[in-house]
């Protein structure tokens, strides 16, 4: 079961195959928009969250967190929750969950909950989100990764979206397209005739229950290239880059009268890192080439991941306060530290006072 | 009801001064920067602006924003981090507006 949390996990959610899917909201009015098994409204008493959503103040969230507690806490054992990281509401409450998952003593391996979170384009998107985003990682998701009580996390990148100018639903259903691709591994293994391997619904669950990264990617195999030059020119762009992997799993499908021999190749490769993966070759008349799915599981620490998304936060600040020089026009492009030219500059102006109404803002107090 | 609050909230914040506001101030810039922001810290950027020199001083301006739940002090691995809530960025709004001025911490660097 698949449960969309806020905005984007609420419309995600309904995107993807298999199963019922959940969602859940604090505006009454987003929650009856989307696609759903079933329907969950989280209650804010300020009035606010109810009014206008949780405006990126992911303390609202939290807040709607209490009046849901039993009911999702109990609904997240053995599933999995979608949610942005950016907004309000989705990532509040989805902070709630992994906090209190990183407290227990123990989970076991059938209750493990998987995350799939959805990051904001840094440098597209609105600062609250990427500042939401460096807590929510550093904290929460941290905590839960550390405590060894999640099952896989993935990481969706907003970037693509922007890059390639898409629409949000044409956006949203490729994200499901490759995640469709990668949770059908045990239903193909099941459908096609077996080669060698084999990956059943329970060898799929247990891999899921890993409280790693999980980064997958989906192509046509060219059997005479090289593994590496393949995944190199095959990544997928939905996801952040994978660190070392730690664990690996793999679908390869060939068609009718291809050498499933190949598939040694891609055990090779993964010997050589020290990586034993699961696998499963099949045979899928439908195809005319060999197609492998193909996941990696890595440990890189969440405030690796953290310091991308503070660089590109900083790197912004000085570019606004490159320009708003550059407005002044009061220096010249050779002085030494801009930064701190700006700031005294700011505050001779009397911007200070100006400055820290938005400061007020930006850290959702105001 | 919401007339006499109003009122006490303008009360409450008629009586705050200079340190106050620099408190709330610092507090915000902080946060704002992903930095923490503590009672020592305080108590150093109060002395050097010659506020107080004594960090009782420092604990009574700062309990008295608590009190009034203008400020927030949360235990963060052996430290007393201070944080503004939002009835203080509402205060420090309006004490702004009032035309206070907003002096520079030294420990965030001017
Ligand atoms: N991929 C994707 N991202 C979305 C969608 N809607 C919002 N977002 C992203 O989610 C973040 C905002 O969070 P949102 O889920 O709208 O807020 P919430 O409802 O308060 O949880 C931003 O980074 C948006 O770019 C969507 O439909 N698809």
């Amino acid at each position: 079961m698949l449960i969309g949390i806020g905005g984007a996990g609420s419309k995600l959610s309904s995107t993807f195959d298999g199963g019922s899917n959940v969602v859940i909201n604090i505006s009454e009015a987003e929650l009856n928009k989307a696609k759903a098994a079933q329907r969950i409204l989280a209650v804010v008493h300020s009035g606010r969250g109810k009014r206008e959503g949780a405006k990126k103040n992911p303390e609202i969230g939290k807040t709607a967190f209490i009046s849901i507690k039993d009911q999702l806490e109990d609904m997240v054992r053995g599933n999995t929750v979608i949610t942005s990281t950016g907004g309000g509401t989705g990532m509040g409450i989805t902070w709630k969950v992994l906090e209190s998952i990183a407290q227990k003593d123990d989970v076991p391996e059938e209750e493990k909950t998987t995350f799939i979170l959805v990051l904001p384009y840094a440098d597209r998107e609105p600062s609250e989100y990427v500042d939401n985003t460096i807590q929510f990682i550093s904290q929460p998701v941290s905590w839960a990764i550390d405590s060894g009580n999640t099952g896989n996390v993935f990481l969706v990148s907003n970037k693509e979206k922007f890059v390639n100018r898409m629409t949000e639903a044409e956006f949203n259903g490729l994200i499901a397209r490759r995640f469709n691709a990668f949770f059908q591994i045990p239903a193909k293994c099941e459908e096609h005739a077996s080669l060698e391997g084999h990956i059943d619904r329970e060898d799929f669950s247990l891999y899921l229950s890993k409280p790693y990264f999980n980064y997958f990617v989906d192509f046509d195999y060219e059997h005479k290239k090289p593994l590496d030059e393949q995944l190199a020119s095959n990544t997928n762009r939905l996801m952040l880059e994978p660190d070392t992997p730690l664990e690996a799993m793999f679908l390869l499908e060939v068609p009718n009268h291809a050498d499933e021999r190949m598939f040694y190749d891609v055990l090779d490769h993964f010997e050589s890192r020290n990586v034993v993966p699961i696998y499963a070759v099949v045979r899928n008349p439908n195809l005319q080439v060999p197609h492998l799915t193909l996941s990696l599981l890595y440990a890189r620490k969440p405030h690796d991941l953290v310091n991308d998304f503070i660089r590109i936060s900083e790197k912004r600040t000085r570019d606004k306060i490159r320009k708003s020089i550059e407005q002044h026009g009061t220096f010249g492009p050779k002085k030494v530290n801009l930064e701190q030219e700006a700031m005294k500059e700011a505050m001779k102006a009397g911007k200070k006072e100006d400055e820290v109404i938005s400061v007020l803002k930006r850290i959702g107090k105001l | 009801m919401e007339q006499p609050l109003t009122k006490l909230f303008d009360q409450q914040v008629g009586n705050l001064d200079q340190a106050h506001v620099n408190l709330l101030y610092w507090s915000a810039m902080a946060e704002d920067r992903k930095m923490r922001y503590n009672i020592t810290n305080a108590f150093d950027d109060l002395k050097y602006l010659q506020h107080t020199r004594t960090k009782q001083a420092v604990y009574a301006y700062i309990e008295a924003l608590r009190v009034c739940c203008l400020l927030e002090i949360r235990e963060e691995g052996n430290k007393k981090n201070l944080y503004i809530t939002e009835y203080g960025a509402r205060a420090l709004e309006t004490l702004v507006n009032q035309g206070y001025t907003l002096q520079p911490s030294h420990f965030l660097g001017g």
